[in-house]
């Protein structure tokens, strides 16, 4: 029998006592005895209720909240904030504590469980925010709410804490077995300076070499890009892969133009980078640590980014154009590309994803798709550029669609300084 | 002729201005290599080392200071290479390299010479007041590499200076907010890309990052780990008692942060005297 404040599937306490509750607790938490706020948002419900209509989502939801209950309910106090959001108010609780609180609560979720014989896994993005000294509750329900949504845009099932930028470390991040072990390498690999950029050029269709694209690498063979870059994605340790990189990017962009080279150098940054509320500052740092005229930098950024209108991105964006670099649009048409959106991006570049390229030239769709967006990037004052290509075939047909760039192991592998300067030379210093 | 604060960058700015910011001295990399290795050739770092009389002498030097940790009487570079151990000797280095990366410039010893004493008594407080729960090594490595980016900001920003003076000067605002909003970055973000390019651990280029964030210190909300903190406050302390020591107070900093480091590390003020009195014995000590 649940009291009459709470909400009769859940059990879990109504949404309008969170708001009066929290304010009481708020008055009991000192710094030594601080309150923690776990905002938890299912992923997907939606195409649940749509695939087994609402009685069997309002079941999906009561096992839920069951599990959760049962994982930790005589300290917690749990509220159902909306159809499939939960609040967790844990009193004298400090960031670690809550944190493995949170990283349990997430197992717990992802457990699956059969619904009408199907096994539904479920998933959750939790958002974490402590209530600090003099804070408005209200006000640290709300950081609660904007970290679960952080989560939730970087793909769900994971956790994400308020005020913190994705600092790199392993707390409170919750991974798969072989996951962790890739992290301890990745933080054996930072330890030991164990990660290089390598580069990879881009040639205009008269064989110039119009920019080159950092790539990183690691010296521990075992750890390939594709496996290491997902999990600092997950972990947040790409925001430190990602600083690293652009500080050494602008400073190799800078080398060569001291040998009279001056060849923009573009470098790849992450969400989680460009979501960080220093991120402007951090880009700043690295063009005047590298001393390097920013025009000589760009900067990837994917699709959605450009169409992330949260104010920290937009912010961002804006600072780096006011910073002087440039942008382009990373691994174009493969996301929820959106051609309406297209026209109020400020790039320099649109760079095709390579999955295009891969079909060319026998899938004469594909082809009609990159002639499409050649013609409309230049419409828009954009360069087009083709990732991936591997043969003269290809060249070929890209060229014909009329893209402008190409980069790919038909031209070089990315390479490391060194081996790369011998390549100009060899390849010619034209630009 | 008086130096003003214009003279004063105006001669900064030549003779700083060419520097790119310091590349990861290459002994670094040989010392990554051989702790890689399952018996690192100790032999063959020390005679790397030798060849560099003046990192000898300094290594030797901080490996007998009471400062980082380690009472031993050694007299060669591997001998302190054997009584630091790889990993607290290739901090030691590159707190060592990392003046030398600079070019000498006689507006910067003063806070060179600041710094690294900061730095000793940093390793010393760490021993001192956090029940060794922060290493003297890390805390000394932090308390060097912590104002990195001032220097490097000096070199750049010909109205750095003037930012300077007002940070140091402002008793409310955040010190680098105040550079944010002219320049805009602060010294403690291009330190922490510093120790990120020399790969100096994680938890030393994010405490350089927060080093002035109130925030950091007062929060069971917010990562750094508690290591990181604990790195914050004790220099932060450190530099109240040179201050106090020397009588000379360039920050508005310990008014700002002080309550907070005090409540983290558990003392109180009669404590801070106490520790006053013994930083001065080994300061003078010192000198």
């Amino acid at each position: 029998m649940h009291p009459p404040e709470a909400e009769p599937i859940t059990g879990f306490l109504k949404r309008s006592v969170c708001f009066d509750e929290i304010t009481q607790r708020a008055t009991l938490a000192t710094p030594e005895h601080p309150l923690a706020i776990i905002w938890i948002a299912l992923d997907r419900f939606k195409r649940v209720n749509e695939s087994f209509g609402h009685q069997g989502g309002d079941a999906y939801i009561a096992q839920i909240a069951q599990r959760l209950r049962a994982k930790i309910g005589i300290t917690a106090q749990w509220y159902r904030m909306a159809g499939d959001e939960f609040v967790c108010l844990l009193p004298d609780c400090d960031f670690d504590h809550t944190n493995q609180i949170a990283a349990t609560l997430l197992r717990e979720i992802e457990t699956p469980f059969p619904i009408n014989k199907l096994l539904l896994h479920p998933s959750a993005s939790l958002g974490i925010a402590i209530l600090a000294a003099d804070e408005n509750p209200h006000a640290c329900l709300e950081r609660a709410d904007q970290a679960m949504n952080t989560a939730k845009r970087a793909g769900g099932g994971r956790i994400v804490n308020s005020g913190v930028e994705p600092i790199p470390g392993r707390l409170g991040i919750y991974l798969a077995r072989h996951e962790l072990e890739i992290e301890n390498q990745l933080h054996l690999a930072l330890e030991q300076g164990e990660l290089s950029l390598h580069y990879q050029p881009c040639l205009d269709s008269n064989g110039r070499v119009v920019s080159f694209e950092a790539l990183l690498r690691c010296a521990n063979k075992r750890l390939t890009p594709s496996e290491f870059i997902p999990v600092a994605e997950k972990t947040g340790l790409i925001v430190r892969l990602g600083e690293w990189a652009l500080l050494e990017g602008a400073r190799f962009a800078q080398r060569l133009a001291a040998t009279g080279l001056p060849i923009p150098v573009a470098i790849n940054v992450s969400r989680a980078q460009f979501t960080t509320l220093r991120f402007a500052q951090t880009l700043h740092a690295a063009l005047l640590c590298a001393n390097v005229n920013p025009e000589l930098i760009e900067l990837e950024l994917t699709e959605s980014l450009f169409m992330d209108h949260s104010m920290t991105v937009q912010a961002n964006l804006r600072a780096a154009r006011d910073a002087g670099v440039a942008l382009s649009i990373d691994d174009f048409g493969t996301g929820y590309s959106c051609l309406a959106n297209l026209k109020d991006i400020k790039a320099g570049k649109l760079k095709l994803d390579r999955a295009f390229v891969i079909a060319l030239p026998q899938d004469t769709r594909a082809v009609a798709v990159v002639k499409a967006i050649a013609r409309l990037g230049r419409e828009l004052g954009m360069r087009v550029v083709a990732e991936g290509v591997e043969n003269q075939t290809q060249l070929d047909a890209l060229h014909e669609a009329g893209v402008d760039i190409t980069q790919g192991f038909f031209h070089a592998r990315p390479m490391p300084e060194t081996a790369l300067l011998a390549w100009l030379d060899k390849h010619g210093k034209t630009t | 002729m008086t130096d003003t604060p214009c003279s004063i960058e105006a001669q900064l700015e030549n003779s700083l201005r060419e520097i790119d910011i310091p590349p990861r001295p290459v002994i670094l990399d040989r010392i990554s290599a051989e702790m890689e290795k399952d018996e690192p050739d100790f032999n063959h770092l020390a005679h790397l080392i030798a060849a560099d009389v003046a990192l000898s002498a300094s290594l030797i030097k901080i490996t007998n200071s009471p400062f980082f940790g380690f009472r031993g009487r050694v007299h060669t570079p591997r001998e302190a290479l054997m009584l630091l151990g790889l990993n607290v000797a290739s901090k030691a280095i590159a707190g060592i390299a990392m003046r030398r990366a600079f070019p000498s410039s006689p507006q910067l010893e003063r806070f060179w010479d600041a710094s690294a004493l900061i730095a000793r008594l940093s390793g010393w407080l760490a021993q001192r007041v956090t029940d060794r729960r922060l290493r003297a090594d890390d805390a000394y490595t932090f308390g060097l590499f912590r104002d990195c980016g001032i220097p490097i900001l000096l070199s750049r920003r010909p109205c750095y200076f003037e930012v300077l003076i007002e940070a140091n000067h402002d008793d409310s605002r955040c010190f680098t907010a105040i550079e944010d909003l002219a320049l805009p970055t602060n010294h403690a973000i291009v330190g922490s890309l510093l120790a990120q390019s020399w790969w100096l651990t994680d938890e030393t280029s994010v405490s350089i990052r927060l080093h002035h964030d109130l925030a950091t210190l007062n929060a069971t909300t917010i990562p750094p780990s508690l290591n990181s903190r604990y790195m914050i406050a004790v220099a932060q302390l450190s530099e109240y008692l040179l201050q106090q020591h020397t009588q000379r107070s360039f920050t508005q900093e310990w008014v700002k942060l002080g309550p907070s480091c005090l409540r983290l590390l558990k003392l109180n003020d009669e404590d801070v005297a106490e520790l006053l009195t013994e930083a001065t014995l080994i300061l003078e000590a010192e000198d």
